[in-house]
């Protein structure tokens, strides 16, 4: 009864007037720049802001941007009838989907993710950077068992060198995910990590609030919000 | 601190002026209140404008005549009527100075003087009310001898009655009246209660009491309250009034059939414009339609589904309701700010200019609006409005209103921006109506977002749309049509429907 239909086009064109070099990758989507989204970030970026304001406020962002992620994922068309008898022609969802939070600061996001997402799998990836290499290193990460089936949304508020984010998905892939089966969600990214990470990652897809200006000699995304695990647990 | 329709729905139900001893024990609660029997019909037509003002009696007569006792009668008396206020000249009493305030206390001051009164304060609260505007009028405390910082918030009455030994006396006042009434009494019989109330419920004596009577309050009656019976339409007696309060109410319940006669025909919701056969073209409505995307188009269909689960309306619901509002939130005012992040980097964003914004939900089904618009706004202010239909005409009735704060003071309201909540659009009866509160109350048009998930292109719309023209209406998606017909196959009377909708939004999220 119900036939595939053509996948709609993309929510929003992927050159968003929101990068200030203006040339992303395909791949990336960002969230439409409105004067209101503008404020939400504000709220987030100032130093001063309480915590109990940072998490109302990201918790708002990060609900838009699982919105705007979940779009990406297939639908069906299927016709359905309602209360007063009549037709009505609109779509099902397809595919199955589970979350990855990236630890610490991707768990922050799972509210936000649930909220949209009712009882959703999660996942977890614990990463930190091993001191005698610098490289980011797997120290932790528990799946659903059937992850190679699913749509993944990989969650981590910030995407600064890149690092850990591309570490992230190099272990999906070797639990047989897809790359073009991960959308990878983030408030803020940088130009450079953008410009690694989809060098590296062409298929999966980024969906991003803001892109800032640049990265700071210790790795810190300018303007950004300074450590969003710090802010939204410890601060 | 306010009379609010509420307080009064279900005392007004039981008693209507019933329950004489315990309003006896309150001078101040007894006096002002607002009272509601069945709700309140449109006062408005088809363009949106204020049709007829609130139908005002005046009643004086001298102090301990029986004023408020024929006022309570004329009340009681209508039987099946809209909300009627009465409104008291004590509570506008003027502000006394330290030396007023010592004499005062002292019995040494006239209180029975018209320059005791602020006449033109209270002509503007009057004259506010009959505007069908709202109005927060002064309290006067007699125990301090002081009007008190706190006022009290009315609105919303058909008929208004305004009552005081002066209430005749001044022009200004007797401008507003449409039926001016004095309740004639025996100087004895007045007296007589006078010296029994004082004593009883004061704890005066009397020697006191007659002192000030001959004092102050027989040369006012013979001076200033007698002599404004003049300016009565009719004069009752004081005692076995029931035949001049049949004669009054006769004449109320004429007048205002014949008003609502004059606007009955036009707002005779819905027929006269639901089967419009060239509705505005949709583009030409103004509306802001949340963008269609692939979560949005799903998320409808399983709304749509009469076979979708409670759990799943619910939650489906609250999803697209804050996604509905996040939208809405781009019509508040932003203006560029500067903040510093923890990074020490400046960087310019922006930020909400408006000092006051809360919202309103229609109920019941603008209710179900409120879990995603918490999920957005978390620390506004949050209205609540009933409107029913009549039964027998459809007509919408105004049966409660709770209003926030901000709504009610009127300076405020016109500051004030006001999300407005509701399901659906359909005949637009219950929007059309929560809309002109709001203006009644000082908000201006174009503050004022209306939320809702689906909106009949063929319904109310139109008219609403050309009524209010600068209301901001946000919407989910648009139905074409409303067909009249029975929900989910129940008895009784039909309704509007719309098509292919959503079905009874409220009973699906709540029963």
């Amino acid at each position: 009864m119900s036939t595939p239909c053509p996948p709609p086009p993309p929510p929003q064109p992927s050159l968003q007037p929101n990068s200030p070099k203006g040339d992303l990758p395909p791949s990336v989507f960002t969230l439409p720049r409105t004067a209101q989204l503008e404020a939400l970030f504000t709220i987030i970026r100032d130093k001063d802001t309480p915590r109990g304001d940072f998490i109302f406020y990201s918790d708002r962002i990060i609900r838009l941007l699982v919105e705007e992620g979940l779009n990406h994922l297939p639908v069906i068309t299927k016709t359905v009838v309602t209360p007063t008898g009549s037709t009505y022609e609109g779509v099902g969802f397809e595919g199955k989907i589970c979350g990855v939070s990236i630890l610490r600061a991707g768990e922050a996001m799972e509210a936000g993710l649930r909220e949209v997402c009712r009882s959703v799998r999660i996942g977890k990836i614990l990463i930190q950077r091993d001191e005698e290499t610098a490289l980011p290193k797997l120290f932790y990460s528990k799946f659903p068992p059937d992850i190679a089936r699913r749509y993944v949304l990989l969650l981590d508020p910030m995407l600064a060198t890149g690092g850990s984010a591309m570490k992230a998905i190099q272990v999906l892939k070797e639990n047989q995910v897809p790359e073009e089966r991960i959308i990878f969600i983030n408030l803020i990214a940088s130009p450079e990590g953008l410009k690694t990470f989809c060098g590296t990652h062409p298929l999966v897809k980024v969906i991003t609030g803001w892109i800032d200006q640049g990265l700071n000699e210790k790795a810190f995304i300018i303007p950004g919000l300074g450590d969003f695990g710090e802010r939204r647990y410890c601060e | 601190m306010s009379t609010t329709l509420s307080r009064t729905v279900s005392m007004s139900r039981k008693d209507l002026g019933l329950r004489e001893k315990d309003e006896e024990l309150s001078v101040q609660s007894k006096k002002n209140t607002v009272l509601v029997s069945h709700g309140r019909p449109p006062w408005y037509g088809l363009d949106g404008t204020r049709i007829n003002d609130a139908f005002v009696i005046g009643v004086a007569g001298g102090s301990a005549s029986g004023k408020t006792h024929v006022a309570r009668q004329i009340v009681k008396n209508l039987g099946f009527i809209p909300t009627v206020i009465i409104l008291s000249q004590d509570s506008f009493y003027k502000r006394l100075d330290e030396e007023q305030s010592k004499l005062a206390h002292a019995n040494q001051f006239d209180f029975d003087h018209p320059s005791a009164i602020d006449m033109p304060m209270f002509a503007a609260c009057l004259a506010d009310l009959k505007a069908c505007k709202q109005s927060n009028i002064p309290i006067y405390s007699f125990a301090q001898h002081q009007r008190l910082e706190e006022t009290q918030y009315l609105y919303g009455a058909a008929i208004i009655i305004a009552e005081g030994i002066m209430a005749l006396q001044d022009p200004q006042l007797r401008e507003l009246y449409d039926l001016k009434v004095f309740v004639q009494c025996d100087s004895d019989l007045m007296l007589a209660r006078r010296i029994s109330r004082d004593v009883e419920q004061r704890g005066r004596d009397v020697s006191g009491i007659l002192e000030q009577y001959l004092r102050y309050v027989k040369p006012s009656f013979d001076n200033f309250v007698r002599p404004s019976a003049a300016y009565a339409d009719i004069i009752v007696p004081g005692i076995s009034n029931s035949v001049a309060i049949d004669l009054i109410c006769t004449h109320v319940r004429q007048k205002l059939q014949e008003r609502s006669n004059a606007f009955r025909p036009q707002m005779a919701i819905p027929k006269s414009h639901l089967l419009s056969q060239n509705p505005i073209p949709i583009e030409q409505l103004g509306l802001n339609i949340l963008p269609s995307t692939r979560q949005t188009e799903g998320i409808f269909t399983i709304l749509r589904d009469r076979d979708a689960s409670h759990q799943d309306f619910i939650f489906f619901i609250d999803r697209l309701s804050t996604t509905l509002v996040e939208y809405a939130l781009q019509f508040l005012p932003y203006l560029p700010h500067t903040v510093t992040t923890p990074v020490g980097a400046e960087t310019e964003g922006k930020k909400v200019t408006c000092r006051y914004v809360c919202g309103v939900s229609i109920q019941r089904s603008g209710c179900v609006l409120e879990r995603g618009f918490r999920r957005v706004i978390n620390d506004v202010p949050m209205g609540t409005l009933l409107i029913q239909s009549n039964e027998t005409n459809a007509e919408p009735l105004l049966l409660h209103a709770k209003l926030p704060l901000y709504i009610r003071l009127r300076h405020v309201a016109k500051e004030t921006y006001v999300f407005l909540l509701d399901a659906q659009i359909g005949t637009g009866a219950a929007a059309f109506m929560s809309i002109r509160i709001l203006l009644d109350h000082g908000v201006p048009q174009d503050h004022i977002v209306f939320v809702c998930f689906l909106v009949a292109r063929k319904g109310g719309i139109n008219i609403l749309r050309k009524a209010f023209p600068h209301v901001k209406i946000v919407c989910g998606s648009v139905d074409n049509e409303m067909r009249e017909g029975r929900l989910d196959g129940r008895e009784g009377r039909k309704v509007w429907v719309m098509y292919p909708g959503m079905g009874q939004i409220g009973d699906r999220y709540y029963l």
